[in-house]
């Protein structure tokens, strides 16, 4: 095995990059995305002094690991155009996308805000990705679509703007190939009832994840201000037969918990209210989470799905939902709500699965199987069946042991 | 103290946007006596310019180098290495930060970032004065023996990696298993001691009734769940009670269980017996449709607090609930009993209609899958902690999942926490081929920037060893701490906290941290 | 005269409290210049006495970075920073010196905001406590 090809930079992209490169094995890593990371960019840490053993260090270590090592070629903004089969394995064709900005870049955000655009045209890296660099989108550009506008290289301090920038073609020849797209979060505006893209203040997980990240805080949308009473609303699009899927998305109640307590952490006076079905943490016996939110006063652990929040007064938000035990509806007013929303796989049907022979389940998930792994084609990470990150990071070290000791000697 | 000091300053992070004056460093560095060479490169990671850098350092003949440049994460492998071909020992090279901690942060500021960047460079020269060579050094490892802890699901799977990275496994199994394994398997065997460090483990085997030795490079850990041996309550009525894992294999042997069938979580509901557990929902869940399935008319009920089936096992417990599977959830205040006197019966409170049901059942069985019992004695052997429920503590997140804080000893399946076996087989494959890549180094590197103890100040109060989670520090022959070198991982938490000031860390000694924090605070800005 | 500008001076870990910073500064994050940093391998490599040295020194406040605790690259080691930085405050208030000059913080490598709030933070306690035993600002 000298050279596979990894096709995905999260988590499990990531994992199996830095196992095979420890192994001495050289790695092409094609990112969809800007940065390294995947989902894990835009999720916070999930401790304030104590670690919470969230995972999503892990994966940025191994993003910003990865840029380190000699033998990893990373190719951001590309994606494989084909892999064809041949003798030593795969023939693949690389398309990258010029970012447009070269790696004198200092993040400093200058051009974000001198840009015209609405919206912006140029972004910093989402989240904690790696490297750090900003990138142009060339579809909103005004550079490229009116030919005129250069507010940007005027305005930066290291001249990092190249609008010659050109995209590649490249082609790489690998002995096997790692399937690793990753996942889409639920969009929770499917959920139209319950308020997300209409009430400001009801947001998604994923929107608090990347403002936790981003600012420490979670302030409400509306007007600025620090949430007192908040709704944390679990499984919001999965286990649900009419919008969303039926499966459980299996890392949101860990996750959920764990950003409670960072919420409790950071302002003990919030009272918080969590809504479940069943409390599915992951690694944890199931009264932790129960024991902690009887410790604090303020939290309660409520066993019922609501079904629909209304704007409240004075700018609060009305949330509906059954009792426990009885049927009993209530109304309860918050400051902020929050909707876990679960995954779906992401590229799992894509053309350039299908070529390399991955079929899916009927959820949609991308199936690993025997035949495929002796033809060198691996699927790992949450892509083939929901998981985390801690498990992603075991998966992806296992499935790079099978790659090895395939075929012939000589690894 | 003479010293031949080099000085390169790297343009890319010191001038990359344009905020200090380059010159006015360049100066300050010719002007120290100790400095005999200064270079301006365009980048330091290039590498035509660290030829330039290293044909310099040959021909100055310089001893040391102070490098302004950006992140040492960054640059230092290939710096550390073009140096090395100028003979300069790595500890001899000092890395200023320039870039993240005085070009970018403080962009407005020009004045008080020039000041700052020269009290840096002073601080660094300083730094640079104090360092003295040290040498890495490696051992071999006398085998190649990774030993697992444990022949079930987890340990099987990690045996079968770890030789494929060419180790020897040596399975020890406390019952009388017998298995097609790579490498050894020794059964009656318990890990009942362990010394030395990752990569030259002496270990302690209790085999039957003899005690061996046996040296490893790797340990594994795989001891799984105690699902063998539930206690509680309802265990305690219901001498026939069986685990999911028994009543599996019964099922699959052809035998029909006697109905009602009735499974519940845990034999210890109110959680008073047991610590820490999870339930193998996703077993329980595909063993419920199976039996449903085979036996449609047999009235099967799962009793839960908490339905914990994951992921794609969601779609099970549609499947199973489909079949007629009745499940019935509680809470702690109607959790099932079990008349001991007449156990033909469980009573609980459905949690959703309020009712209390009497449910007769025919054979119960257990989901749950508690902490195993003997990780206790694992973790004494082996002196790694544990959780405070009773599962073999991981090390911390940021580095490898299933390992433990020591290297060389991984961890994986049930004895990390109870989980279901598919997960439990994907992570001892993990562990198995860590461990496997572990032994196949054949060396182990150590030395370099770590402890070291000055016995006559040494008041042999044993913090240091109470302190360090790599059983660096011990008490030798002259009755004084040392530090043994190849477990010192140079953290130098012994040095922090040995109250006689008796260790000191090499490359981190005191006098040099103290004296880089004198001089950063004596500059101006 | 011009006025005296705060000296705070931070110890951080080589592993998640650097990468905090160098987060920080690669996202474009601005903080004050009187920060002085000092790499160590762990914060557990800290002592009693390198703080209180950095006092003598002219140090207005002190603060330790280290890795979160639980997820010390080194096990325990930020943890046996903050023992040391609890065992340095109770000293100081035995002396009469005000204990917030001296603070544990724990950050993660994927926190672009923590490192400037605790500059700001530190410097802020410079500049209301002023110099030790000097004129308050």
């Amino acid at each position: 095995m000298n050279q596979v090809l990894i096709v995905g930079g999260g988590p499990a992209g990531l994992t199996a990059a830095k196992t095979l490169v420890d192994r001495g094995t050289e790695v092409v890593l094609v990112e969809r995305k800007e940065s390294l990371g995947g989902m894990a960019r835009e999720l916070t840490c999930k401790g304030l002094v104590e670690c919470r053993n969230c995972g999503v260090c892990f994966a940025m270590d191994r993003a910003g690991e990865i840029l380190r090592e000699p033998n990893a070629e990373v190719l951001l903004l590309s994606e494989v155009a084909s892999a064809t089969k041949a003798d030593h394995g795969y023939s693949v064709k690389i398309k990258t996308a010029p970012r447009y900005i070269t790696d004198d870049c200092i993040g400093c955000g200058k051009c974000v805000a001198v840009c015209p655009v609405e919206g912006k045209a140029i972004f910093p890296p989402t989240g904690s990705g790696q490297p750090r660099l900003h990138w142009i989108d060339k579809s909103k550009c005004l550079h490229f679509k009116k030919g005129k506008c250069d507010k940007c290289a005027s305005v930066c301090p290291t001249h990092a703007v190249d609008f010659e920038d050109r995209a590649k073609n490249i082609t790489r020849n690998v002995n096997a190939v790692v399937y690793a797209t990753g996942i889409d979060p639920i969009d929770a505006c499917e959920m139209s009832r319950l308020g997300c893209g209409i009430l400001k203040d009801v947001v998604s997980s994923v929107d608090a994840e990347r403002i936790l990240n981003e600012k420490g805080r979670l302030m409400r949308p509306s007007d600025g201000k620090a949430p007192k009473k908040i709704a944390v609303m679990q499984c919001v699009g999965s286990r649900t037969v009419k919008v969303g899927v039926e499966y459980c998305s299996k890392f949101c109640c860990k996750y959920a918990t764990k950003m409670s307590q960072l919420l409790l952490d950071t302002d003990p006076d919030i009272n918080l209210d969590f809504y479940f079905m069943d409390l599915r943490t992951l690694y944890e016996p199931q009264d932790e989470f129960k024991l902690w939110a009887k410790s604090k006063k303020t939290v309660k652990l409520i066993r019922s799905m609501p079904s629909v929040v209304l704007p409240g007064k004075d700018g609060k938000l009305l949330l509906r939902a059954a009792g426990e035990t009885d049927l009993d509806i209530t109304e309860t007013e918050y400051d902020l709500i929050i909707l876990s929303v679960g995954m779906r796989p992401s590229g799992a049907s894509a053309e350039l699965a299908k070529s390399l022979g991955i079929q899916t389940d009927k959820s949609g998930f991308a199936v690993a199987n025997h035949e495929l792994e002796s033809k060198g084609v691996f699927v790992c990470g949450a892509v083939s069946e929901p998981m985390d990150i801690e498990e992603t990071a075991v998966r992806a070290a296992a499935t790079v042991s099978k790659m090895h000791h395939q075929k012939e000697v000589g690894t | 103290m003479k010293a031949r000091i080099q000085v390169v300053l790297c343009k890319c992070c010191t001038e990359m946007p344009k905020l200090l004056n380059m010159e006015k460093l360049q100066k300050l560095a010719e002007d120290s006596s100790m400095v005999v060479s200064v270079m301006t490169v365009d980048a330091v990671c290039d590498g035509k310019d660290l030829a330039r850098i290293v044909g310099e350092a040959k021909e100055r003949e310089i001893d040391r180098a102070v490098v302004l440049a950006c992140h040492k994460k960054d640059i230092s492998p290939n710096l550390l290495k073009a140096y090395r071909r100028a003979g300069i020992n790595e500890f001899l090279i000092e890395l200023v930060n320039m870039r993240e901690e005085v070009v970018l942060p403080h962009a407005d500021e020009p004045e008080r970032a020039q000041a700052k960047a020269e009290t840096k460079l002073k601080a660094a020269l300083t730094r640079a004065i104090m360092l003295a060579p040290l040498e890495k050094q490696s051992e071999e490892m006398k085998t190649k023996n990774v030993v697992i802890v444990g022949a079930g699901v987890a340990g099987q799977a990690a045996a079968h990696e770890a030789a494929k990275s060419g180790a020897h496994t040596v399975l020890l199994e406390k019952t009388s298993k017998s298995l097609k394994v790579p490498g050894v398997i020794m059964t009656h065997a318990q890990l009942v001691g362990a010394s030395g460090y990752g990569g030259n483990f002496q270990l302690k085997i209790k085999a039957g009734e003899k005690v061996e030795e046996l040296g490893a490079a790797a340990v594994v850990i795989a001891t799984g769940g105690g699902w063998t041996t539930l206690k509680g309550p309802l265990a305690k009525a219901v001498k026939d009670a069986v685990p999911l894992y028994k009543f599996y294999e019964h099922m699959q042997s052809g035998m029909v269980p006697k109905g009602p069938v009735v499974i519940v979580d845990t034999p210890d509901p109110a959680g008073k017996t047991m610590k820490v557990q999870d339930y193998a929902w996703d077993d329980t869940l595909e063993t419920v449709i199976q039996l449903k399935k085979k036996h449609p008319e047999l009235l099967v009920y799962v009793i839960f607090q908490e339905m914990r089936a994951f992921g794609l096992s969601e779609l099970a417990y549609k499947e199973a609930a489909d079949l007629g599977v009745r499940f019935i959830r509680y809470d702690k205040a109607g959790a099932p009993k079990i008349d001991a006197k007449n156990p033909i019966a469980l009573t609980v409170k459905d949690f959703s209609q309020g009712e209390v049901l009497d449910l007769k059942f025919g054979t119960l069985v257990f989901a749950s899958i508690p902490a195993n019992q003997d990780n206790q004695m694992i973790a004494d052997a082996l002196r790694i902690p544990m959780t405070v429920d009773g599962s073999i503590r991981r090390g911390s997140i940021q580095r490898w999942p299933v390992t433990t804080p020591k290297p060389g000893i991984f961890v994986c399946g049930s004895a990390l926490f109870p989980k279901s076996r598919e997960l439990a087989k994907a992570e001892g494959e993990a562990a198995g081929t860590m461990a496997g890549q572990f032994v196949k180094r054949g060396m182990i590197e150590y030395g370099g920037s770590v402890a070291q103890v000055t016995p006559e100040k040494c008041s042999a109060c044993l913090t240091c060893i109470r302190t360090c989670p790599y059983e660096a520090p011990f008490i030798g022959a002259a009755n004084k701490a040392e530090i043994k070198v190849q477990a010192c991982q140079g953290c130098g938490m012994c040095v922090g906290i040995c109250p006689s000031k008796a260790i000191d860390l090499h490359h981190y000694t005191d006098d040099q941290v103290m004296e880089e924090a004198r001089t950063l605070l004596g500059g101006d800005f | 005269m011009a006025e005296r500008k705060p000296k705070v001076i931070g110890f951080c870990c080589e592993k998640h409290g650097m990468d905090a910073a160098v987060l920080s500064a690669r996202s474009g994050k601005q903080f004050d210049a009187s920060v002085r940093l000092v790499q160590v391998p762990c914060t557990g490599r800290v002592d009693g006495i390198h703080i209180l040295k950095a006092l003598e020194d002219g140090a207005d406040s002190v603060f330790v970075l280290g890795c979160l605790e639980k997820n010390c690259y080194y096990d325990t080691g930020s943890i046996e920073g903050r023992k040391r930085v609890e065992y340095v405050k109770q000293m100081l208030s035995e002396v009469g010196i005000e204990k917030e000059r001296v603070e544990m913080f724990n950050a993660a490598s994927t926190n672009a905001w923590a490192f400037p709030e605790i500059v700001s933070k530190m410097v802020g306690v410079a500049k209301k406590l002023g110099p030790i035993g000097g004129e308050k600002q």
